[in-house]
């Protein structure tokens, strides 16, 4: 008979001596995982703050269809918009879940009947940040119904899914773990909850700088920096211009690094000194593992940022016979649709031109027609070269997206770079592109109201039943 | 209900549970300065002490959730090296316990026989067996947001021997009970040391319950030992001729006179804490034993009687652990 053996004895069942591990339990991270998620889900508070959620979302989804400025925004931008906002949310969230995780557990004094326990600290870790990480695939499925409206059967919603999915999680990771990591040196949710906001607001902070302090070389070294600012440039780049991912990959090393950083925080670091007061012993070589841990977030951070600015710029590039085409002569189109050209740059003279600047404008042919604004219809409109041999061609692709219906005409201009400030050059224009937009039906907002009202509806009508069916398997007895 | 010392005959077995020089300081400020005892299987030991006199510092020491700076222990032959290991070997009820509050008390001592290796069927049978034992299985479905304070405590029993240890920590357990769940608990704890055969810690500021249940104490005073063992050893340390007597207010200067006259005592004053009480001093006794001691205490009651005095209590300061425990903290305070 083995130790766990239990045998009856005189109405009482008795252990036949101290409890070890049976074969067939669970792992440990396993029970404390599930019983997490029981606090989470069946407790009320995850259903609670889903419903929080999905409130916002509608909210979103509703101003979003019902302005008529933003109804100009192309159907991919909305959805981009949407998934951005999704995740701000939800990431929000998954911080303050994991900032609840063992402060409140202090707090609430539930914390050393835990600690008790034979269960090593790590799998306590682990089963509590799995728990974390569990908002963020519902807020995924939530986010959905309201992605595909403002998507309007455009073929971004895929891949909106797909990269939201994908990098929402890697950041679920990080921020999860960065809100345990608060919780692990906070002795109070007060502390733990301020702290994390702190840090939340901190990330949001490049996404509010002014415009060129965005663009300029500090404004993007700090938003690639910045995992979400980094994440969101890149989700930008690619699902509303259509960049090719090979341009951008670099934007996700701040967010995977970021993510791998806090985990390898939570785990190798915190894990092991988790104790009943917050932080861990006051020992010495703690103290400076908690610095070095720091200097390598920071280090690391800016070595990436450095590479990446240095990268970016070794990215960036005389006059004779010079020439650019295009391949596209007109196109009939909707609005919010996208599309794509190139053009061609040859130098058919002799000598090596100048560097080069190639230009994008957009006309309306109807005169009394709405104003263009380019930058609305294309956020690259220039690209410049570098001198191009003699004999020599370069091809450069454009994305334009269709925001006002109309007839338009889209022209390159070529201009090759004077060679100082009291020279000029002459600008060689090419063929344009006539474009013809016609007109969209505009997201009606009696439209998106069922899912903006029904996605909250429906959860609460969730929470309801949970409820229901967790008070018919308990007693409701009152105390005696 | 006090456990009986007289019969104890010298306990050959090892100790349950051993302390060896146990130090603590948080900063400058020592907070337990070199704790030694050791405790048998079945006995319940009591740490008493003032606030800050490092009780809890000793339990948290104990239970491995605090490191000591020196010495070390040794739980059911288990040294303080390996942690892990003295965890499965130990159930606490710290104090305070908090309980999550939408789980229900099957379900809270399933959790937690599952954390100590049991599996899902075996924890769940185990719980509803403790919650027998603690008087709670009527209500072993019911939310624990829903129970008193008093379930609460004995539910926090139930998770202590949800590991069947070797040596249960209860820390002020009946903190905030009343006198009946107070007694129903320590009722608890001594049937659990007994029947379990387990070493029994028990912390508390009620001097009182630890005189009803405990075999041995600890006294604590910033950090020492200031007395410790059997409690009717320690009991013993203190002065026993001293007697207290309370007659009605209005006959005090009378009893003081007749009592001064008695040629057996030293000194007489009215108490200072009580109305109606007078502390009289006899002369040393202990040479004469028990005996001569009771002839003191007729002639003195003899002398009240005849001079018509009604007498509506007597007792012997020193005889109880309250009195060692004032005196002791007085002494090292000074």
């Amino acid at each position: 008979m083995s130790d766990a053996t239990i045998r009856l004895k005189d109405k009482r069942i008795v252990a036949d001596s101290r409890v070890k591990p049976s074969g067939s339990a669970v792992p440990t991270w396993w029970l404390v995982f599930i019983r997490e998620l029981a606090d989470l889900w069946i407790g009320g508070k995850a259903l609670i703050l889903t419903l929080i959620y999905s409130l916002v979302l509608g909210i979103m989804v509703y101003v979003l269809a019902s302005s008529e400025e933003l109804s100009l925004i192309p159907p991919k931008e909305l959805a981009y918009e949407m998934l951005k906002n999704a995740m701000a949310v939800s990431l929000f969230i998954g911080l303050i879940i994991g900032a609840d995780s063992l402060s409140g557990e202090r707090e609430r004094a539930t914390f050393e009947s835990l600690l008790l326990t034979p269960v090593s600290r790590r799998q306590i870790i682990a089963g509590k940040f799995l728990a974390g990480l569990s908002f963020w695939p519902a807020a995924l499925v939530i986010a959905v119904p309201y992605l595909q409206v403002l998507a309007q059967g455009d073929e971004v919603l895929g891949p909106t899914i797909l990269w939201g999915a994908l990098l929402g999680t890697v950041l679920a990771v990080a921020y999860t773990g960065l809100g345990m990591l608060a919780s692990f040196w906070s002795n109070t949710n007060k502390t733990s909850y301020f702290l994390s906001l702190g840090l939340y607001i901190l990330f949001l902070v490049p996404a509010q700088l002014p415009g060129r302090a965005q663009t300029g070389a500090a404004g993007q070294f700090l938003q690639w920096v910045n995992p979400l600012a980094a994440t969101n440039h890149f989700l930008s780049k690619h699902l509303v211009n259509y960049e090719p991912l090979s341009l951008y990959w670099p934007w996700l090393e701040s967010p995977v690094v970021f993510a791998v950083l806090v985990l390898g925080l939570l785990f190798l670091f915190a894990g092991p000194g988790l104790r009943l007061e917050a932080g861990r012993s006051s020992k010495f070589w703690s103290r400076l593992a908690r610095k070095v841990g720091l200097a390598v977030i920071v280090c690391g951070m800016v070595s990436w940022g450095a590479s990446t600015v240095m990268a970016s710029r070794e990215e960036q590039s005389k006059e004779g016979d010079l020439q650019i085409s295009i391949d596209v002569g007109y196109r009939i189109v909707k609005t919010g649709d996208k599309v794509e050209f190139n053009t061609v740059v040859t130098n058919n003279g002799t000598e090596a031109s100048h560097p080069l600047i190639v230009a994008m404008n957009v006309i309306n042919l109807d005169a009394k027609g709405e104003v263009v604004d380019p930058e609305d219809w294309s956020p690259q409109r220039t690209q410049y070269m570098e001198s191009l041999a003699a004999r020599q061609s370069a091809s450069q692709h454009w994305i334009i997206n269709t925001i006002l219906d109309g007839n338009y005409m889209v022209y390159m201009v070529l201009i090759p770079a004077p060679d100082s400030q009291e020279t000029t050059s002459q600008p060689v224009t090419s063929s344009g592109i006539h474009l013809t937009v016609t007109p969209f039906t505009r997201l009606n907002p009696g439209g998106v109201l069922p899912y903006a009202i029904g996605g909250p509806i429906i959860l609460l009508a969730a929470l309801v039943l949970i409820n229901r069916l967790r008070r018919r398997s308990i007693d409701l007895g009152s105390s005696k | 209900m006090v456990p009986s010392d007289a019969a104890r005959v010298p306990d050959t077995r090892p100790p349950i549970l051993l302390a060896e020089d146990l130090r603590k300081s948080y900063g400058p400020r020592p907070a337990l300065q070199g704790l030694s005892f050791s405790s048998q299987a079945g006995r319940i030991l009591g740490f008493l002490g003032p606030n800050g006199a490092g009780k809890t510092t000793a339990i948290r020491i104990l239970t491995t959730m605090l490191e000591p700076d020196a010495g070390h222990f040794v739980v059911d032959g288990i040294s303080s090296e390996y942690p892990e290991e003295i965890r499965r070997r130990i159930g606490v009820l710290p104090e305070n316990l908090g309980f999550p509050r939408q789980i229900t008390g099957i379900e809270y001592l399933t959790y937690y026989g599952q954390l100590y290796g049991r599996t899902k069927t075996e924890s769940r049978a185990y719980g509803l067996a403790l919650l027998d034992e603690v008087g709670l299985l009527q209500r072993a479905r019911s939310l624990v947001g829903t129970y008193s304070h008093g379930m609460r405590q004995r539910l926090g029993i139930a998770r202590a021997l949800v590991n069947d240890p070797s040596v249960v920590f209860l820390d002020e357990p009946t903190l905030g009970l009343d006198p009946r769940g107070q007694q129903e608990l320590l009722s608890l704890v001594q049937r659990i040391a007994q029947e379990r055969m387990v070493g029994v810690v028990l912390c508390s500021h009620a001097l009182s319950e630890i005189e009803a249940v405990c075999n041995d104490v600890i006294i604590l005073l910033s950090g020492r030992v200031i007395a410790s063992g059997s409690v009717s050893e320690v009991v013993g340390q203190t002065q026993r001729n001293v007697l207290r007597v309370q007659v009605p207010s209005p006959s005090i200067s009378r009893a003081r006179q007749v009592l001064k006259a008695l040629p057996s005592v030293m000194k007489v004053a009215p108490t200072d804490k009580v109305a109606g009480w007078l502390r009289v001093e006899l002369v040393d006794v202990a040479d004469g034993g028990s005996s001569k001691a009771y002839q003191f205490n007729n002639k003195l009651l003899g002398a009240l009687i005849r001079a018509k005095i009604p007498i509506l209590g007597l007792e012997a300061e020193g005889g109880r652990l309250q009195d060692v425990f004032l005196q002791l903290t007085e002494e090292a305070i000074k």
